[in-house]
């Protein structure tokens, strides 16, 4: 039977963390928020399961993927720049396109594209720190 | 709306794209992937010189300034990106050294040290193309920390004890020089409300003279520091003895020349009267860099700190250009910084080709030591390796028809035209000296009997070695020989520089916030 406090981390935290992180992804550039810090949100999110389950479930579940994410991230973040170029204006220019469904206009642009990939760098980034963290304290641990 | 200025972001986003990518495809390490990373590098960088070689066109050839105002924000609001000729030459160099390293490593590199080495290649590619870009203060520190980073992660790639020991002394001296940059940033901001570099230059004017020399002062000891100068250089032969000879050779060749850089255009953009009242103070830190480097290769022995202690000593000429800058002769307007420019791009490529070359004797025989018993004789075992270290060492040295002879005969026609006769004095005797580390260098390592007692398993690769060397060389060698071309690229740069009028037109900085090119 784990303990109270790790169950709560465990169910509770980690979803309302993870849910926090979407809100600031997408409330970036006209208010607080963006992806840099909902990659830090994510990270945290990781370290409550680093604490409740132990480093080895966080590093089984996405370990082996840390590194291509911090690529993709890098390569979304570049490309989101580089849409500028491609529509005839500046580099970093930001174009935006609009989806109206029915009533609702949806704008999607290349702000928040630059930010998705922001977010995916640092969420795997400081992720892959914190696991690096947890090992030799472990380790040493045993010793 | 000028898109053509686009170009500008490639040296940015080619290296950044391809380093992304390696680390897409890279999960786990084996040979393959390996082979992926080497091939994107290899891409990146044939891009890369192919850009920077457009640039070239552009702003030497037919002396213009591309400005790139990120995002269309008007300058000083926007992150601006700037090419005069000074940053196009200092990119096409760096994007034949990257090449030329490339080509090197697939040579020498074995399988667990090349894991991972070619997207921090990229990365430091990356950082510095950006420093030389940069058209504000702030974004010339971001870049100089993305080179400090992935150069420290290069240094210490191996994992040996002397390699981390090496590694942490680098990156902790480089810290400081860069808190002091990025606290001049500060005050600077503090003070003129303002980093963007046209938008300071132009407010620096009004600034009182106290506030001037300590920001230039200040300035000067980052940069220095970054530079390796006299006497800040102790990070430098403390470290770049350490790591694989393919690292140190894009070390040695590029890293201190950025620093180099960032004083040859920040001095006279911002402080053009400086380089006047202080110059006998910047001759003076050029004469005793350049002696300190010489000594000091002198008094150690082994082939790549030889070699190391000879980059800080030609660090030396080049600052003294930037001090002969403000007392050019009759002919041309900043005779002496035209001559300290041409002084860079020789250093660079024969730089890099020696330490190249020495690298490859290391690797050869197993050690460094240049002491009987050890390193000598290789001549017999490599003979065109020979040769060529031969012909780089004596361009380093300032032999004819080399382009070391024509570097130093321009350093010294600006300093006998400016009348300042212990500089050239200095810099003929440090040649001299140079020329005698040099044959001893010859001496205890290509000539005499074969010594190697313990021959390594793995040797590197012949022609994939000796090819980039050979390249850098005869490079060298063109350059001595048609060195008018190059000259008057140097002359346009060294003109743009000291432009400083031009310089704030084409970037024109505004005090009102408003994208540009509102018309699309």
């Amino acid at each position: 039977m784990p303990e109270l406090y790790l169950v709560l981390i465990d169910r509770i935290l980690t979803p309302v963390l993870l849910m926090l992180a979407v809100i600031f992804l997408l409330a970036g550039h006209n208010a607080p928020g963006g992806g840099f810090i909902a990659g830090l949100v994510v990270a945290t999110a990781f370290l409550m399961q680093i604490m409740a389950r132990g480093d080895g479930f966080v590093r089984r579940l996405i370990g082996p993927y840390l590194q291509p994410l911090m690529g993709a991230g890098l390569l979304i973040a570049v490309l989101s720049a580089l849409v500028g170029i491609g529509n005839y204006a500046l580099f970093f220019e930001g174009v935006w396109w609009k989806l109206s469904l029915g009533d609702f206009v949806l704008e999607l642009g290349t702000p928040t594209l630059f930010d998705i990939g922001v977010f995916l760098v640092v969420s795997a980034f400081v992720t892959s720190y914190l696991l690096e963290l947890s090992r030799p304290a472990k380790e040493g641990g045993r010793k | 709306m000028d898109l053509f200025a686009n170009w500008l972001a490639a040296p940015v986003v080619v290296p950044l794209l391809f380093a992304a990518t390696s680390l897409l495809v890279a999960t786990r390490v084996n040979l393959r992937q390996i082979r992926v990373q080497r091939t994107l590098a290899l891409i990146a960088s044939v891009l890369n010189l192919g850009v920077a070689l457009l640039l070239l066109r552009t702003t030497a050839i037919e002396g213009q300034r591309i400005v790139l105002y990120a995002g269309a924000w008007q300058a000083p609001f926007g992150i601006t990106m700037v090419a005069d000729a000074l940053s196009a030459i200092m990119l096409t160099l760096t994007a034949l050294l990257m090449l030329a390293i490339v080509v090197y490593a697939m040579g020498t590199l074995d399988q667990r040290e090349g894991m991972n080495f070619y997207p921090l290649l990229l990365f430091l590619l990356m950082g510095v193309n950006g420093a030389f870009l940069a058209g504000d203060l702030f974004n010339l520190y971001v870049f100089f920390e993305v080179l400090l980073m992935s150069s420290f992660v290069l240094l210490s790639l191996g994992g040996r004890p002397n390699q981390v020991n090496g590694g942490l002394r680098y990156v902790v001296l480089n810290l400081i020089a860069s808190t002091v940059f990025l606290t001049t940033a500060g005050v600077m901001y503090g003070t003129l409300g303002t980093l963007n570099l046209a938008h300071l230059a132009e407010r620096m004017a009004l600034a009182p003279e106290s506030l001037r020399i300590v920001l230039a002062g200040m300035l000067l000891i980052a940069y220095g520091s970054k530079a390796g100068l006299f006497p800040l250089f102790f990070w430098l032969p403390a470290s770049y003895h350490t790591p694989h000879p393919a690292v140190t050779a894009i070390f040695g060749g590029l890293l201190t020349k950025v620093g180099i850089y960032a004083l040859f255009r920040i001095y006279p953009l911002l402080f053009p009267e400086l380089l006047a009242t202080w110059q006998p103070f910047i001759l003076l830190i050029a004469g005793l860099t350049m002696l300190t480097g010489v000594f000091g290769a002198m008094a150690v022995r082994t082939i790549r700190r030889v070699l190391s202690f000879h980059v800080i000593s030609q660090v030396g000429y080049m600052v003294m250009g930037l001090g002969l800058a403000a007392s050019g002769n009759e002919l041309a307007l900043g005779f002496g910084m035209a001559a300290g420019i041409f002084y860079i791009v020789h250093h660079m490529i024969v730089k890099t080709a020696l330490l190249m070359a020495g690298g490859a004797a290391e690797l050869t025989m197993g050690t460094g030591q240049l002491e009987p018993g050890h390193l000598g004789g290789l001549a017999k075992r490599w003979p065109w390796l020979a040769v060529i270290f031969f012909v780089a060492a004596f361009s380093l040295a300032g032999i004819p028809p080399s382009s070391g002879f024509v570097s130093k005969l321009g350093l010294l026609q600006a300093a006998l035209d400016a009348g300042q006769w212990p500089i050239a004095a200095v810099s003929l005797l440090v040649s001299l000296l140079t020329l005698m580390s040099m044959v001893r260098l010859w001496q205890r390592g290509f000539a005499g009997p074969l010594e190697a007692t313990r021959v390594p398993q793995r040797s590197p690769h012949r022609w994939l070695t000796l090819a980039p060397i050979t390249m850098l060389v005869l490079l060298s060698l063109g350059i001595g020989i048609f060195s008018a071309p190059v000259f008057g690229w140097a002359r346009v740069a060294a003109e743009q520089v000291l432009d400083r009028d031009g310089y704030i037109q084409a970037v024109a900085p505004t005090d009102v916030i408003a994208p540009v090119g509102t018309e699309h």
